[in-house]
């Protein structure tokens, strides 16, 4: 560069001054209005940006701005009113296409302009508040084009048009659609919703009515249902295709209307395909389409709900007051039990287990089981029908699913004492039949102490209340649960003997002289079983009580106070201070076992989840062999007298009899019970010749003859 | 270089200065010369002339277009403006919208 000395800076003018004429404004602006001509005319290229650019740059530099921008606004507005006349002249068909056309055209100039004027809208139209270029563009559009008195109308028609074609089957261009309904959602959501959407619903309401009206004349319930989903499946469909999507709600809410909700009654009371006629025929499908389309309108659901309850409770009372299946309660309660599964089917699988319907079903079934008082009773007879027959041939897994089925209108019962009562009666009887049945197979013996344990629990209970009422100061001490046995029919235990706590003595003794009072030949035992906050044994209510005097004590203590067995203390001891969850005492050292040293507390720490805890005692272990001879023996024992007293009554009716004789007949009299050990009935015949009962013949070694 | 890759841009002298795209369009306004849509005709030749702007004005810019990418890229060096250069230096900036 040549001469470039330093020099003092100074502000110099403007190079490429521009002459700032008034001529020069109009100069620039016919350039560039020129250039928008060319744009329009799609004769763009060729032109140069930056000189366009530099030109409006100027413009709006010098101040000319104003000029400019009502250039523009003038310029796009003629050139969108010839636009405007090409589209109005396109015929039928091609209208919808020639505006599309145009549209596209349209925005692609647009876009060119703005680009061109782009420092104007970035300097002059805020400053001025002017609205910006592209959006200057589109309202030109709209007022132009679209609200141009010819256009509006016919867009608007066309549209709608092509819609209603499509509904009547018809195939159309949805690209199109698209497109035109893509310009009217970009002009504004405005004009979206007031030049198409609003007459869009309108025109679609009126053709919905109509066609509904078609349906419910022509089809039947399920038919018309059937109808009415197509239709809005399709409108859900055409929205997706080409219209905006904030229109779905809008329409599918017009189809539920005109389609549905308007003609709810009278699908639902329809002659013959009603809602009662889909129930009756458990048409599922049917179901499942009126529960969808009905959950979308207000009181839909509400409205079948009712209906199927009304109809069910009908049903539900003939079937209770039936004088048929009143004959046959096993019949009765089977129509009750198919009547809630099919509901609970349908409820299932077409009404997709909504809960409101399922009370409405409880809640029907609860009216009308109550309605016959007889239901429990009857109920209560299906059951033991049931259990007797499951004895016979139905599977087991058979029966629970009966019988869980049961206990489900069993809910439904709201007199369940009643139950109880025919409940308690048939299971009474079905017991008592067993043991008549075993009587008669094996004998009165057998079954005799089966029986007196039975009446033994009545007689117990009888007493206890008995016991109670004669003394009422006593219920705010211990409770006494007392059962009353007989001797010969329990199983033996070995009477315990145990010193038992001053409290529980003293009422002991209450029990005892009141029981003596009213049977004065049977003697007291008593047994297990203190209610309290802990559920324990008597052993174990014995050793607890001790700790209500001491803090501490050791084993040998507890031995000596309670005077109770060594082994069974020592299971007592285990079970509650040595399993997990029932430790109400401690022990140290902390083993499992207990030993002679071992010394206990009162463990302070204990907790339950329960109030009632039930401490029960740690099981026996198996048994050892010396126990298991035990109880050999004792088997042994009890047959000794059972064998003789066989040989007495043999040898009473035959007088003399032989040996292999008496052996043969005792063995056969004793076969219902055990196989007898001929060894051991020889025995036997010794020790009853030696008490003089039988003796030997003297001439035959082997016969013998009975002394009277 | 590709062909696509490069502008040139032409003073009032006539001086050409052959440069990136992706540093031409550090500018606004050029960005917007080659990406309107119309076929205009700096886009399709891919050159830009630029009569108000003088070669002087119009190199110091095309080091600042570099100058700025580099910048934007983590090397923050300092841009030293000639002072005489100033008031013309930033009427082009106005004009380019950079």
């Amino acid at each position: 560069m040549s001469n470039q000395k330093k020099r003092i800076f100074q502000i110099e003018a403007f190079q490429n001054r521009v002459v700032v004429d008034p001529k020069y404004a109009e100069k620039t602006w016919k350039i560039l209005e020129h250039a928008i001509h060319e744009i329009y005319n799609h004769n763009a290229s060729g032109l140069s940006f930056e000189e366009l650019y530099r030109n409006a740059y100027n413009m709006v530099l010098h101040k000319f701005g104003e000029k400019l921008y009502s250039g523009l606004v003038t310029t796009m507005t003629a050139h969108l009113k010839e636009i405007s006349k090409s589209i109005e002249a396109a015929q039928g068909n091609l209208f919808l296409e020639e505006l599309n056309r145009k549209w596209n055209d349209h925005n692609k100039a647009l876009q060119m302009i703005r680009d061109i004027l782009m420092y104007m809208d970035r300097t002059y139209i805020p400053d001025t508040h002017k609205t910006p270029v592209h959006e200057l563009g589109l309202n030109l559009w709209r007022d132009n084009i679209i609200h141009s008195g010819k256009i509006q109308s016919r867009l608007l028609s066309t549209l709608l048009e092509l819609v209603h074609r499509e509904r009547t089957g018809e195939v159309i261009d949805r690209g199109l659609m698209r497109n035109i309904v893509k310009m009217l959602m970009d002009l504004g959501s405005s004009i979206y919703q007031e030049d198409f959407e609003k007459p869009f619903l309108e025109v679609s309401a009126e053709f919905y009515r109509g066609e509904s009206q078609k349906f419910i004349e022509c089809y039947d319930c399920g038919d018309s249902l059937k109808k009415a989903e197509i239709r809005l499946n399709e409108e859900i469909e055409r929205v997706t295709h080409y219209l905006d999507a904030k229109s779905e709600g809008k329409i599918t809410n017009v189809v539920e209307k005109e389609m549905i909700a308007n003609h709810m009654m009278r699908l639902v009371h329809m002659e013959n395909s009603g809602l009662v006629n889909m129930l009756l025929n458990d048409k599922h499908g049917d179901l499942g389409r009126m529960y969808n389309l009905f959950r979308r309108v207000p009181n839909g659901l509400a409205m079948i709900r009712d209906v199927m309850t009304s109809h069910l409770r009908e049903t539900g009372k003939q079937l209770v007051t039936d004088a048929e299946s009143l004959k046959d309660p096993v019949e009765y309660v089977q129509r009750l039990l198919d009547e809630k599964e099919k509901y609970d089917g349908i409820i299932s699988l077409a009404f997709s287990n909504d809960k409101t319907f399922q009370n409405a079903l409880n809640s029907s079934f609860e009216y009308f089981i109550n309605l016959n008082s007889r239901s429990p009773e009857f109920i209560s007879l299906f059951v033991d029908d049931k259990l007797r027959k499951g004895l016979k041939g139905v599977s087991e897994g058979d029966v629970e699913i009966i019988l869980d089925k049961v206990m489900m209108i069993f809910r439904y019962l709201q007199e369940k004492d009643v139950f109880e009562k025919y409940y308690k009666q048939h299971l009474a009887k079905r017991l008592l039949s067993l043991i008549v049945k075993l009587k008669t197979a094996c004998g009165y013996q057998y079954t005799s102490k089966l029986e007196g344990m039975f009446t033994d629990m009545k007689t117990s209970q009888d007493t206890m209340q008995g016991f109670c009422s004669s003394h009422p100061e006593l219920t705010d001490g211990p409770t006494l649960v007392v059962q009353v046995l007989t001797t010969g029919s329990w199983p033996t235990q070995p009477s315990i003997t145990c010193h038992l706590p001053f409290e529980m003595s003293a009422l002991c003794e209450k029990f005892r002289s009141y029981y003596l009072g009213t049977h004065t030949d049977i003697k007291a035992i008593f047994g297990k079983g203190q209610k309290h906050e802990l559920n324990v044994s008597t052993y174990q209510m014995c050793v607890l009580m001790l700790f209500n005097n001491a803090d501490r004590l050791c084993y040998k203590e507890i031995e000596q106070g309670t005077a109770i067995p060594a082994s069974d203390l020592k299971r007592c001891l285990q079970s509650m201070a040595c399993v997990k969850g029932k430790n109400v005492l401690r022990k140290e050292p902390m083993s499992k076992d207990i030993g002679e040293d071992d010394s206990f507390f009162v463990n302070e720490k204990f907790a339950s989840k329960f109030y009632k805890v039930k401490v029960g005692t740690v099981v026996a272990q198996k048994e050892s062999e010396p126990e298991k001879q035990e109880t050999r023996q004792r088997v042994e024992e009890d047959r000794k007298p059972q064998i003789e007293a066989a040989i007495v009554r043999i040898m009473k009716s035959r007088k003399v009899l032989d040996h292999n004789n008496i052996i043969a007949e005792v063995t056969k009299q004793l076969q219902s019970r055990f196989l007898a050990n001929p060894t051991e009935i020889k025995k036997r015949i010794e020790s009853l010749i030696e008490r003089e009962f039988l003796e030997r013949d003297n001439s035959d070694r082997k016969m013998y003859r009975y002394l009277a | 270089m590709k062909k696509e890759d490069i502008v040139k841009l032409i003073s009032a002298e006539g001086m050409e200065f052959v440069i990136d795209k992706e540093a031409a369009m550090v500018s606004q306004t050029i960005r917007n010369m080659l990406t309107s849509p119309g076929g205009f005709a700096e886009a399709e030749h891919g050159e830009v002339t630029f009569p108000e702007i003088s070669a002087v004005i119009l190199e110091k810019i095309c080091q600042y277009f570099y100058w700025s990418l580099q910048y934007s890229r983590g090397k923050e060096t300092e841009f030293h403006i000639e002072p005489e250069l100033t008031l013309e230096l930033m009427m082009a900036a106005n004009y380019l919208h950079t």
